[in-house]
């Protein structure tokens, strides 16, 4: 199979990606792993305010239906339940259904694949009711599923604690969330503070000593400050963040940094979203963990690159989106709370610029400008 | 941490790390250990681990690789459990025609006393009956089996600490010098002294003797590995690219690519690499594979190790080889010979260093 431009992941970034590209001409193949398009937006029922400014503010699961419709029209080509697997020796990518393998030679490849929730490891902890936090929304959200009756979650980030309020909606009892650390990981203060006033327990200088039970979990033993304690739980939920998903740039040979705020190991990656691989681009989570907007306006920005790279787009025109929509980028990430994850996202790209030899960009004095 | 060390080994892969136990057991000597990165980053935590002896050709090279199989029971009553597993080993043969040169081996092999029995089909099957029976016959031994190489290399270095060895991780070498009979090894943590010092930085060495002005003759050999998902018992033997591991996954290689330091695993040889799983065991077809990795393995240019001392630089010596995992226990028991008492048990002669100098003599 042979395409212009091929998109690993049908997820906002990868789905704002393709519209983009696909507006300036390009043919566009679009592969994702799942059964249907929209990432974690299928399961985000709350509204989504600062989304860049072509799209009104809309629920998640709105905003999955507005990008899939905006391809309609358009030359992009979709193969659903397809996943990378590998690349040849050639480059070209091999993409798998689970019964054959397909070689897809691509001009151009734009990675969005996202990022996976990370684990939390204690004894019990692969007993059913365990869960990601993120698999509770999912079963509440998706498949209108309780998840459980009386739950913990165990992590504090402004994600776990938005589940939290949901949890409450859902007739599900929070009997605590437990934090390793001395404070809360989320500073989101209005969250914060209607947690307290629903009464929900916060146990800080905690953590799991091990959950029991027989074929589900039912007790759960909780470290508090050295003393323990024994409760009777249906529902573990481990919301301890995200990180980007890295695989694919690790078979495409690309080179990483370790940047704390963007999630951890991230690829490197220059102003045009260029990986260090040739042809590769990278947006959305992947490229740093950011909100929706950072999400939806990478997706744009590496599309931008490809288009231009293609020549469906002139240098300077090019290059003039690029600044408009970095600039926005910049406003969207500061205005949400986001400026450090704007600023660790400028420092890995200078540095790679200056790693590979790349020209420098005036970009770089973003941060500096107020919005 | 002092600085001065009666032997530097730099290398803490299965090869480094069990000269260094060897060599702590008498508690004689300060030894420290020093590597680039962190034990199982590299060649030895990238292998399928197997403790391979009935064929290795020339005979010789056979005898020595079951000297070593043979210490392995020895070495886990010292070091504790490495999930070492005498499986024997079959390696099977599709033509009819090699039936004469598997004949030829086991013949060779008798002479030192390695046991092999040349099957056919049937005997073949009754050992396996999970293999194609399209093969024509096989070789089989019963000194071959696998061990965990995570365990190995974690135990060896455990046991060498208990006897006082060090090791500093994460520390690259970045210069050798030699005078007043000591070396000065600078690394990026600091810099450290030794009257002795070995190479064993298994594929690395070679960068480690353009340090010491010298020209070690190793390539670099990538090998990609698949692994299954856990699977019912399938195969008990190790089998010539496949085995399988206590919880069920099997893991199966065959290729050999000279691509430098590149580790990434290409579509094109892992789809062979499964075709070729295929052949061997029909029922893999039916498998899922979760995981494919590779290793950068090191070849020295003629095939055999290269152990010993370097020529002209007293006091340096090198332990560089393939099948490492199988040879671990003999090397490290040779070289703690060589540095303890000036001279080994076995004769060390073919696996000199100046082998390579007096062939372009």
């Amino acid at each position: 199979m042979e395409t212009d431009l091929l998109i690993i992941g049908g997820g906002p970034a990868g789905l704002n990606a393709a519209y983009e590209a696909a507006s300036h001409g390009i043919e566009t193949l679009v592969i994702e792993e799942s059964f249907s398009m929209g990432g974690q937006l299928r399961q985000q029922t709350q509204v989504l305010d600062k989304l860049p400014k072509q799209f009104e503010k809309q629920r998640g699961t709105t905003l999955a239906r507005t990008l899939i419709e905006k391809l309609s029209t358009l030359n992009v080509k979709v193969l659903l339940k397809h996943t990378m697997i590998g690349t040849y020796q050639d480059g070209r990518i091999g993409v798998s259904n689970g019964v054959k393998t397909i070689p897809i030679t691509a001009k151009r490849i734009i990675v969005t694949t996202g990022a996976a929730e990370e684990a939390s490891v204690f004894p019990g902890w692969t007993l059913p009711g365990v869960m990601t936090i993120g698999a509770a929304q999912i079963l509440m959200n998706r498949e209108y599923v309780q998840p459980g009756k009386n739950a913990l979650v165990l992590g504090s980030n402004t994600f776990s604690l938005e589940i939290v309020k949901q949890f409450k909606e859902m007739g599900v009892t929070v009997r605590g969330i437990i934090e390793s650390n001395s404070e809360l990981i989320s500073k989101h203060e209005k969250i914060i503070k209607s947690i307290k006033k629903d009464g929900i327990p916060l146990y800080l200088n905690s953590y799991i000593e091990n959950a029991t039970g027989v074929g589900e979990v039912q007790k759960v033993t909780l470290n508090h400050n050295g003393i323990t304690e024994e409760m009777n739980i249906d529902l573990v939920c481990i919301g301890k963040g995200v990180a980007p998903i890295l695989e694919p740039f690790e078979i495409m040979n690309c080179s990483f940094t370790y940047q704390i705020r963007l999630g951890g190991w991230v690829p490197q990656y220059s102003i045009s979203m260029e990986t260090s691989s040739p042809s590769a681009y990278i947006a959305g989570n992947a490229a740093g963990i950011t909100s929706m907007g950072g999400i939806l306006l990478t997706g744009q920005l590496a599309a931008v690159s490809v288009a231009e790279s293609l020549g469906f787009l002139n240098e300077k025109l090019a290059t003039e989106k690029r600044a408009s929509l970095w600039k926005e980028l910049h406003c969207i990430e500061t205005t949400a709370d986001l400026r450090e994850v704007f600023n660790a996202r400028m420092a890995l790209i200078k540095d790679y610029h200056e790693e590979a030899n790349l020209l420098p960009s005036s970009l770089f004095d973003l941060s500096l400008e107020e919005c | 941490m002092t600085n001065q060390y009666d032997v530097v080994v730099i290398g803490s892969g299965v090869i480094g790390s069990s000269i260094a136990y060897h060599l702590s057991e008498s508690k004689q000597k300060e030894i420290l250990v020093i590597d680039k990165g962190f034990p199982l980053s590299g060649t030895s935590g990238s292998t399928q681990a197997w403790v391979w002896v009935h064929n290795k050709t020339p005979s010789w090279y056979g005898e020595l690789s079951m000297y070593s199989a043979e210490l392995y029971p020895f070495l886990e009553r010292k070091i504790g459990d490495v999930e070492y597993k005498r499986t024997g080993g079959i390696a099977p043969f599709f033509n009819e025609s090699d039936r004469e040169k598997a004949l030829r081996l086991a013949e060779k092999q008798a002479e030192v006393g390695i046991d092999i029995e040349v099957l056919n089909r049937e005997q073949v099957l009754e050992k396996e009956p999970a293999l194609s029976p399209t093969i024509a016959g096989a070789t089989y031994s019963k000194i071959d089996g696998n061990v965990n190489p995570f365990r190995l290399v974690e135990l060896y270095i455990k046991a060498a600490k208990r006897n006082g060895a060090e090791f500093s991780f994460y520390n690259p070498v970045i210069d050798i010098d030699k005078d007043n009979g000591n070396f000065t090894i600078t690394t990026k943590e600091g810099v450290f002294y030794a009257k002795q010092l070995i190479l064993a930085g298994g594929p690395w060495t070679k960068g480690l003797g353009e340090l010491l002005g010298i020209d070690i003759p190793v390539k670099q050999v990538r090998g990609q590995i698949i692994v299954t998902e856990p699977l019912a018992p399938l195969i008990k033997h190790t089998i010539g690219g496949m085995r399988q591991a206590d919880n069920g996954e099997i893991l199966i290689g065959y290729s050999k690519e000279e691509v430098g330091y590149d580790r990434r695993t290409t579509l094109d040889v892992i789809q062979d690499t499964a075709k070729m799983a295929v052949d061997y065991l029909p029922d893999l077809a039916r498998a899922n594979i979760v995981r494919c990795f590779s290793g950068i393995r090191v070849m020295p240019h003629d095939g055999f190790p290269i152990l010993g001392e370097i020529p002209e630089i007293d006091n340096a010596f090198i332990a560089v080889m393939h099948s490492g995992i199988t040879l671990s226990p003999l090397v490290g028991t040779l070289m703690t010979e060589l540095l303890t008492e000036g001279e080994t048990s076995i004769d060390l002669k073919r696996l000199r260093f100046n082998r390579f100098n007096e062939c372009n003599v």
